[in-house]
């Protein structure tokens, strides 16, 4: 490239900066979700707002799904991966049923083949942060949380998506009592941990939400929260903030 | 030499290059508008302040003083709408005094695009500059490079495509008061709700020939912050007391002085 | 040296641009200025009823192209020169269109690391009746009959030189300008809105304006 017109002091900078014409197959389209086991159920909540920059796309896009065998499911970050990654591990879940005489698929087992199909696109990962949550063969509550290539773990709770940093202290404090002591105690004794009741879990996460949006522009309009318990799946929705 | 210095404009490269970035700025990823009426102008602004993905003021005013009966709103970076606002304000008062006259909006513009070319667009100031002077009512903008532009009515920052379309639809020459303040207000609030750069309330000024100019702070208060299900009260206790230390920073003495007084009464009168 | 390329680089990030159809054109009586009404940063519109018609002295204009912020500066600049020059002037004596011009082409000249202006500049005097000066990016100057200029003037080249004829009429000049202008704005996508003349004769300035609904017909 000639250069000859521009010769100002930090032209180089121009002329070195090349300009990227590349197709780039991610897009971040926001939202935050949050998982919460408890002792006799677990639950899954996410917002509704799906977004991209600072255009609102949908104000009512569910992205916590019942995907079968009281199983709920979220993939978090770029939603055409996250559609993507649920819409096959149903597709599997239907297979697996067929192959096995309508056999149900324990949560563990789910969590192993999720790991599959995340570490099966290493090199070209799904954009997203998974949490699948449901009742464990003693029928106690369980969720686990994937990395976008597949590094997973069973936790209590865990938040996940644009908001994340901002829920997960709050979790860490309000359910597994983090920093919290027993009074008298003179920071001797910790607060002694207890399973929450199905109530008060509800109650953390409406919060637990109304306080992102307050602060997260990426999070709002809605929030959809779907519960595990042995008599099955139930859904229940409140509005957020639109601003 | 007196000016602007870029003898850091090395290290920063360098810097930039090993990881370390420019500190972000609070951007106000706004919706401000102006709007002219019959014998006025209203300007309006949304009250949202960002940095990056998160906000960073849920209150935070975008309208400001030039002068007693010229304002302007704000978009861009937060720190140069303040910083270049203040600087003109000073100096227009200070051209005021000198002139023995009022004000001027045109005025306040020219030295506003002239400082803001200057920076070459470095200073990151959006502005929609209102107001009343002996020659009318005006609204006009201006952009961090310099550049202006006249209109009956105008929207800028990351919101104004929002506002735009409201303002496109429903103006009409010759408003009232009430229906300019009516249609500014709604096209804030079209970004306040369709555009994540902007949110919470509404601010509002208007400007009237031969009247004190009105701030409406907190015009509109649509996102009231919800009530929280739980109670967040610890009980006393609960975080640990490592170290107590009692620092008497103050000696207190007592003094009586009884009043009782036997003493004689003041003479008034020989 | 590509002047395309260099202006390109030159652009800096959310500058405001006057993708432009501009000209100017002399005939029997004077001279006539025109150009489009859009402002754009990117594919946004900021401004759909610009004036891109900036008065330098009482018959002297100049039609803007390129940078908004660059091209407002230098007009202020020379309006400001020719302010100062004027007022050194014998009563009765007006500034001539060359002079204007000259401190227009002294300017871009100058700066032309910092510019991204176009300019054209027309005006009417007694001595020299209208004249027309095209002073491009690198801060050049041409005399011309008349001449075009911005983003759209690409697509009217051919037109204007078939049917630019001397010493028009100001009604068939004032058509031809329409014509071109029309033809600039259906053909580039960073023109349009309305369009804009001003007519400078020795009886002084007339300003003209035409909505699309007209010029589309």
């Amino acid at each position: 490239m000639t250069n000859a017109t521009v010769a100002s002091e930090y032209s180089a900078e121009v002329n070195h900066v090349p300009i990227e014409h590349r197709f780039n197959p991610y897009s971040d389209n926001g939202g935050t979700v949050l998982g919460i086991a408890g002792e006799d159920f677990a639950v899954l909540a996410g917002d509704t707002r799906q977004v991209e920059g600072y255009s609102i796309h949908s104000r009512y896009q569910p992205k916590v799904f019942n995907v079968g065998d009281d199983i709920i499911m979220t993939a978090n970050g770029f939603a055409a991966d996250g559609a993507a990654l649920i819409d096959r591990f149903k597709n599997q879940l239907k297979w697996y049923k067929f192959d096995h005489g309508g056999k149900k698929l324990s949560i563990q087992s789910a969590a192993r083949y999720i790991q599959h199909l995340l570490y099966g696109k290493r090199f070209f990962p799904y954009y997203v942060y998974t949490i699948i949550a449901g009742l464990d063969e003693n029928g106690k509550g369980a969720v686990y949380s994937y990395d976008p290539v597949g590094s997973y773990e069973r936790e209590q709770c865990r938040a996940g998506g644009a908001a994340a940093s901002l829920i997960m202290p709050f979790l860490d404090n309000q359910v597994n009592f983090k920093n919290q002591f027993e009074p008298g105690t003179d920071g001797k004794q910790k607060k002694e941990l207890r399973y929450l009741s199905l109530d008060e879990v509800l109650e953390l996460v409406k919060d637990a939400f109304s306080s992102a949006t307050e602060r997260h522009i990426y999070v709002g309009d809605g929030l959809e929260i779907l519960i595990v318990t042995k008599d099955g799946v139930r859904t229940e929705y409140y509005p957020l903030k639109r601003d | 030499m007196p000016g602007l210095g870029f003898d850091n404009y090395q290290r920063n490269q360098f810097l930039s290059a090993k990881g370390f970035g420019q500190p972000m700025a609070t951007s106000t990823g706004t919706t401000i508008v102006g709007c002219k009426f019959k014998d006025g102008v209203v300007i309006a602004a949304d009250t949202r302040a960002t940095a990056g993905s998160i906000v960073a003021d849920k209150n935070c005013e975008k309208l400001h003083q030039l002068a007693p009966k010229i304002w302007c709103a704000g978009a861009g970076t937060a720190a140069d709408t303040e910083m270049v606002t203040q600087l003109i304000a000073s100096n227009l008062e200070l051209h005021a005094l000198a002139q023995n006259r009022q004000p001027r909006v045109i005025t306040a513009l020219t030295m506003l695009k002239q400082h803001l070319f200057q920076y070459q667009g470095h200073l990151g100031a959006y502005l929609i500059v209102a107001g009343v002077d002996p020659t009318g009512a005006h609204l006009l903008s201006v952009q961090a490079h310099g550049s202006t532009d006249i209109g009956k009515y105008q929207s800028l920052g990351s919101g104004s495509l929002a506002a735009m379309a409201v303002l496109e639809t429903n103006f009409k020459e010759d408003m009232t008061k009430e229906e300019a303040m009516k249609l500014c207000a709604n096209a804030i609030e079209s970004g306040i709700w369709n555009d994540l750069g902007s949110g919470s309330n509404v601010d509002l000024c208007v400007m009237e020939v031969g009247k004190d100019a009105e701030l409406y702070r907190n015009y509109l208060t649509p996102n009231v912050r919800a009530e929280k299900a739980r109670s967040y009260k610890f009980a006393r206790g609960t975080t640990a007391v490592l170290r107590e230390s009692v620092k008497n920073i103050l000696d207190i003495e007592e003094t009586v002085i009884n009043f009782t007084s036997t003493a004689d009464a003041m003479e008034v009168d020989a | 040296m590509n002047g395309i390329k260099v202006d390109i680089n030159h652009l800096k990030k959310g500058e405001v641009n006057l993708g432009t159809s501009i000209m100017a054109v002399n005939f029997k009586d004077g001279v006539i200025l025109g150009a489009d009404s859009r402002t754009t940063t990117g594919s946004y519109i900021a401004n759909r009823v610009t004036d891109k018609l900036t008065q330098i002295h009482d018959t002297i204009y100049c039609c803007r192209s390129g940078s908004a912020a660059d091209t407002q500066a230098v007009a202020d600049m020379v309006k400001y020169h020719l302010q100062i020059y004027s007022a050194q002037l014998p009563p009765n004596e007006k500034p001539t269109t060359q002079i204007a011009a000259n401190v227009f082409q002294e300017i871009c000249y100058n700066n032309k690391e910092h510019l991204t202006a176009g300019i054209i500049c027309a005006g009417y005097d007694a001595k020299n009746g209208g004249s027309v000066y095209s002073i491009p990016i690198g801060g050049s100057i041409h005399k011309q009959e008349y001449a075009i200029a911005g983003s759209g003037s690409t697509f009217i080249y051919g037109w204007c030189n078939e049917n630019y004829k001397p010493q028009m009429e100001k009604d068939d000049c004032v058509q031809f300008i329409k014509t071109a202008l029309s033809e600039a704005i259906k053909w580039d996508g960073s023109s349009g809105g309305v369009i804009r003349m001003v007519i400078l004769t020795k009886s002084g300035v007339e300003r003209l304006i035409f909505y699309p609904e007209e010029y589309q017909k």
